[in-house]
């Protein structure tokens, strides 16, 4: 289990304050800490319509990146006509730094449970899957002892909690791709076709798993459910800053050191940064890599960014999978944003045009820059190139695939420049490095 | 263009000349929809299918659950047999090709015996390209990612 930093102490612990348990599966310590009270509360006191209304009016909006509000998606799949509805607990987790799912899922397994049951219960769905990396083999266990406990407990199954309503909640493990951390290709995967993505709308929450409604939710979207209905949502309204309610789990790397920290949405990134710990002696932030594989650059100057949806879409960067990088001036921002596009265009699924072929030729662009081989023309085809993914993309990987370099081109033009003008690299890594990222294949090996 | 028939009538023939068989070259033959030997056929090799009828037992036959019955088989097999696919189509009812569309996608599916390599590889936590990634990450910020944590909540 990854580390956990130390946080300040007016920082509010909604998605882990559990953690740190003994036996994070053991029920009966969790139900003593306020576990399973808020499905509770939702099924005896607030009722399916009041739960969603409370979800809507807490903010809370989901963790997987793309910030939809819960509350919306959950009325939405709740009044679509359908026999039967579904629950899908998205933990997959692709960025493969980042691991800030995986580690909610092993030291609080009761909040994702919990949450997705209360989720169920409010939008009308008899079954709930948690879909989880096949190799988190400890999230899985932990899961499945979490579900079997709540289910003897009767939390779950049949008749919960003497409402009448049926929880069927199972743990799926799935693998094999990046991509599948996309809502609609998680969805085709626990189909069991090939994990492409779809054509949106109709949202999943209208058409999903088997063609029926269905909420698909990341793990910490779910979590923060039970304490929203615990403690009301204007408590959780007032987390965060207006808009971007609650706290959100970060994977933090930075030379002074790493960990998973909880911020609350709205933190300056400059905060943030600063839980690492000191950088080494001599060394001075160059670049924040914010958003996994597909996040954008930020410069220092940008470190008074609030952490939240809004801030980072206008700083060009995004949320996406919680993980941010902080590189000093050792690293070349130029072969950094190649790195990421590179690995982003071999996890690309091909479907689209702009997936299959635009991705390839912006690797290409980076690669002859890299290089010190670069054409005249290459700042502008990557700008023209970059502007027709985004336009014409089927899904947010494709469009955000561009982002590391275009945010290299908005705000590291100079280092850029240099490789352009005078096929040389300011930081002098780009060669030893290029040798190293030139060795991820394009397609899956 | 024309020919004899087999009571050595003669015909003339009207259209392309493949539609009766007077040009033998390949595309001749395509076009006229006739099988055409493949060079490249390699016939797939039989395999015991006792172990993939019972991973369809258990998976009751149902092609929604096609990722778990390909897991399985490979599981069974070590990789996934041309035969066992075919198998499996046949006895779901899904088409072939959108098994073989399926089981080509995922990373972690075979078709080909593994190697040693390869199964190294698997040993791995992360997938090879997540692999390479993450050191190459590393590299590229300069032995940056992974320091351990500087403090832990007590």
């Amino acid at each position: 289990m990854s580390d956990l930093l130390t946080t300040p102490a007016d920082w509010p612990a909604i998605l882990l304050g559990r953690a740190g348990a003994a036996d994070p599966t053991d029920l009966d310590e969790a139900t003593r800490a306020g576990a399973f009270d808020g499905l509770r509360r939702a099924i005896r006191d607030l009722g399916a319509t009041g739960t969603i209304a409370t979800v809507g009016a807490s903010g809370l909006r989901g963790r997987g990146g793309a910030g939809f509000p819960a509350g919306e998606k959950w009325r939405m799949a709740a009044t679509t006509e359908a026999p039967r509805r579904y629950v899908v607990a998205n933990g997959y987790g692709a960025d493969p730094a980042a691991g800030t799912d995986r580690f909610l899922m092993e030291a609080d397994p009761f909040s994702v449970v919990e949450g997705a049951a209360i989720a169920a219960f409010a939008s009308g769905a008899t079954e709930a899957i948690i879909a989880v990396r096949s190799e988190a083999t400890e999230a899985i266990r932990c899961l499945e002892a979490a579900i079997a406990a709540a289910e003897d407990a009767g939390f779950l199954g049949f008749d919960v909690l003497g409402s009448g309503h049926d929880l069927n909640v199972s743990v799926r493990g799935v693998h094999g791709a990046y991509m599948l951390g996309e809502e609609t290709v998680l969805l085709k995967a626990l189909e069991g076709k090939r994990g492409q993505p779809e054509q949106r709308p109709p949202y999943p929450a209208e058409r999903g798993l088997h063609g029926m409604p269905t909420v698909v939710s990341n793990v910490q979207t779910l979590a923060a459910v039970p304490w929203i209905v615990r403690h009301g949502a204007a408590a959780f309204e007032a987390t965060g800053r207006p808009g971007n309610a609650g706290t959100i789990l970060v994977r933090l790397r930075t030379p002074g050191g790493s960990g998973i920290v909880e911020v609350p949405l709205g933190t300056p990134l400059r905060e943030v940064v600063a839980l690492g710990g000191k950088l080494p002696k001599g060394r001075s932030i160059k670049a924040v890599l914010i958003g996994g594989p597909s996040g954008g650059l930020l410069p220092p100057e940008l470190l008074d960014t609030p952490y939240d949806f809004e801030s980072l879409r206008a700083a060009g960067a995004h949320v996406g999978s919680g993980s941010l990088v902080v590189a000093d001036d050792r690293a070349c921002v130029v072969d950094l944003a190649r790195l990421l596009t590179r690995f982003c265009a071999g996890e690309a699924c091909g479907k689209t045009i702009p997936c299959r072929i635009g991705t390839r030729r912006l690797v290409e662009i980076a690669d002859r820059v890299a290089e010190g081989r670069p054409r005249p023309t290459d700042p502008t085809l990557l700008a023209d190139l970059s502007a027709d993914i985004v336009a014409s993309a089927l899904c947010d990987h494709e469009r955000l695939t561009t982002l590391p370099l275009a945010s290299g081109m908005r705000y590291f033009r100079s280092e850029l420049d240099e490789h352009l003008l005078h096929s040389s690299c300011p930081a002098g890594v780009c060669h030893p490095i290029a040798m190293v990222a030139a060795a991820i294949p394009y397609g899956r090996p | 263009m024309g020919g004899m028939d087999t009571r050595g009538r003669y015909h003339v023939h009207w259209g392309a000349p493949e539609t009766y068989g007077e040009r033998r070259e390949e595309s001749a033959l395509r076009r006229s929809g006739r099988t055409v030997p493949d060079p490249a056929y390699r016939p797939f090799a039989a395999v015991d299918l006792a172990a993939v009828d019972a991973v369809l037992e258990e998976f009751d036959h149902d092609p929604g659950r096609m990722l778990e019955i390909l897991e399985a088989t490979q599981a069974a097999y070590g990789y996934l047999p041309i035969a066992t696919l075919k198998r499996i189509s046949n006895l779901t009812g899904a088409w072939y090709a959108m098994i073989y569309g399926t089981a080509s996608y995922y990373a972690h599916l075979r078709f080909e015996p593994p190697t040693a390599t390869v199964q190294a590889a698997a040993m791995d936590a992360h997938r090879p390209s997540e692999a390479t990634y993450l050191a190459s990450l590393e590299a590229a910020l300069g032995g940056a990612a992974d320091h351990p944590a500087p403090r832990t909540q007590a």
